[in-house]
């Protein structure tokens, strides 16, 4: 809803130019998907779900019952709301790849993030939800099943970022290539930091304590930085790149 | 000397030589230097994680220490050090539009990039094979921070190689992409000096 709203009074004024030219009303119908979805993952994955801040890995199998047992309404309420705005990573990522397809470097490099996005967004996004939620269901279930849904969703949901390294890779090669400057040069570099700290958050699988867990210092919460820095730049410069484009314009198939 | 063809002093070749002598030079682009001091930035959250968590177990650290090879980490520092006096030499070839010196030069400063490369994996073979892994914590710091930086080497034998490719161009070819290049490259060379002090040299 407020997407729209939003749409219409930051979108092209295009009632009330003499000349009436396209619209550019359903790009920026689509663009504030992009915060919006961002911006509710952010509060169901910290506020419902609760794995941002990171529930500690090295528990016993009762504290994780007990983890579950006290966030069991939360998490149920977070899972619901995950199955509404899912659907939005792909948009958000879509419009990324549809903005990409206006560079020089061509469009298979935006195929390639669009795919390389989603691949990435079942692991790391959609596997917690489940795991989490299948583990408040039966709150009587054998305890040391609750602890490995507790280890499988986040060990996905953190373990998996190296997925998205290949998206990032594709994002990165589109910026150097591309002479129209949809998005700058060091948005590229920035990539590569992401393609970094995010393999490096590959060690959480061997370590459960630690700068190196799941809730560690370099594993998650450098990687985490990184991550927002990079995804705001990326929104602020689809906005950007937005406003640049020409009314009624569309980037070749 | 001798290829100073007159299309090699463009306008932007002029106003280069201006801006230097001037002092208001920014060698390379603002691009790069956003990369190099936001890695400077990373890098130095991963050596203060270091720092802390070795300051709480001096002991182990210290022990774990021993297995390193100190002769292998000055060769590489040699290695590296030298392979940045390549690039600067470069840079300077460059500035001078000498670009068959800088494309040697450069050719140079890559080959150094990539024995680095090869004497560190050496180096982590070694260790590997000895029973080293990143199963100790010291050993996960060494593997992951000269691993990023490994990482950074290769990156940067392909930017050199970008940069080969722009030289051998008459009509590309400019200081600014070679100083690109070096900013990248003395960077990787910086990250390293302290990497060796941190891992192999601090007792």
């Amino acid at each position: 809803m407020s997407a729209t709203v939003v749409a219409a009074s930051g979108g092209e004024p295009v009632g009330t130019e003499p000349r009436a030219p396209a619209s550019k009303r359903d790009l920026w119908i689509v663009f504030w998907i992009f915060p919006t979805f961002f911006g509710l993952f952010g509060v169901i994955f910290v506020l419902l779900a609760r794995v941002i801040p990171p529930p500690r890995p090295d528990v016993t199998t009762d504290q994780k019952v007990q983890w579950f047992a006290s966030h069991a309404t939360t998490i149920q309420i977070g899972f619901a709301a995950v199955c509404v705005v899912f659907g939005g990573a792909a948009i958000a990522n879509g419009y990324v790849a549809y903005q990409m397809k206006r560079m020089t470097s061509g469009p298979t490099f935006a195929y390639a993030y669009m795919g390389a996005m989603a691949v990435g967004t079942l692991p790391g996004l959609l596997l917690v939800a489940l795991c989490f939620s299948a583990a408040t269901f039966r709150p009587d279930r054998e305890p040391r099943i609750s602890a490995m849904l507790y280890d499988l969703g986040m060990l996905s949901f953190n373990g998996s970022l190296g997925c998205f390294a290949t998206g990032y890779l594709a994002f990165a090669i589109a910026i150097l290539y591309d002479k129209n400057q949809i998005f700058p040069k060091w948005l590229a570099y920035v990539s590569i930091w992401q393609i970094v700290t995010e393999v490096i958050a590959t060690q959480m699988w061997v370590s459960s304590a630690g700068p190196y867990a799941w809730n560690g210092s370099i594993a998650f919460w450098l990687a985490v930085i990184v991550f927002g820095f990079w995804l705001n730049c990326q929104g602020i410069f689809l906005k950007f790149a937005t406003d640049r484009q020409p009314a009624g314009s569309r980037p070749a198939d | 000397m001798t290829n100073t063809e007159p299309t090699a002093l463009t306008a932007e070749q002029t106003d280069h030589a201006d801006r230097r002598q001037r002092g208001t030079h920014l060698p390379g682009d603002g691009h790069m230097w956003l990369m190099v001091l936001g890695d400077l930035i990373i890098f130095g959250g991963y050596f203060i994680v270091y720092m802390v968590q070795r300051a709480m177990a001096p002991a182990a650290y210290l022990q774990a220490q021993q297995h390193l090879s100190i002769t292998i980490g000055v060769l590489n520092t040699v290695v590296l050090v030298t392979s940045s006096w390549f690039v600067a030499q470069a840079v300077r070839a460059a500035a001078d539009a000498d670009y068959e010196r800088a494309v040697r030069l450069i050719y140079g400063g890559g080959a150094c990039g990539v024995l680095f490369i090869g004497v560190k994996a050496y180096e982590w073979t070694m260790k590997i094979t000895q029973g080293y892994t990143n199963s100790n914590e010291f050993f996960m710091f060494y593997y992951m921070l000269t691993g990023v930086h490994m990482f950074h080497v290769a990156l940067g034998v392909l930017i050199l190689g970008i940069v080969v490719r722009e030289l051998r161009n008459p009509r590309r070819r400019r200081p600014s992409m070679v100083e690109q290049g070096a900013t990248y490259w003395h960077m990787v060379d910086l990250l390293w000096l302290v990497i060796f002090g941190l891992l192999y040299v601090m007792r």
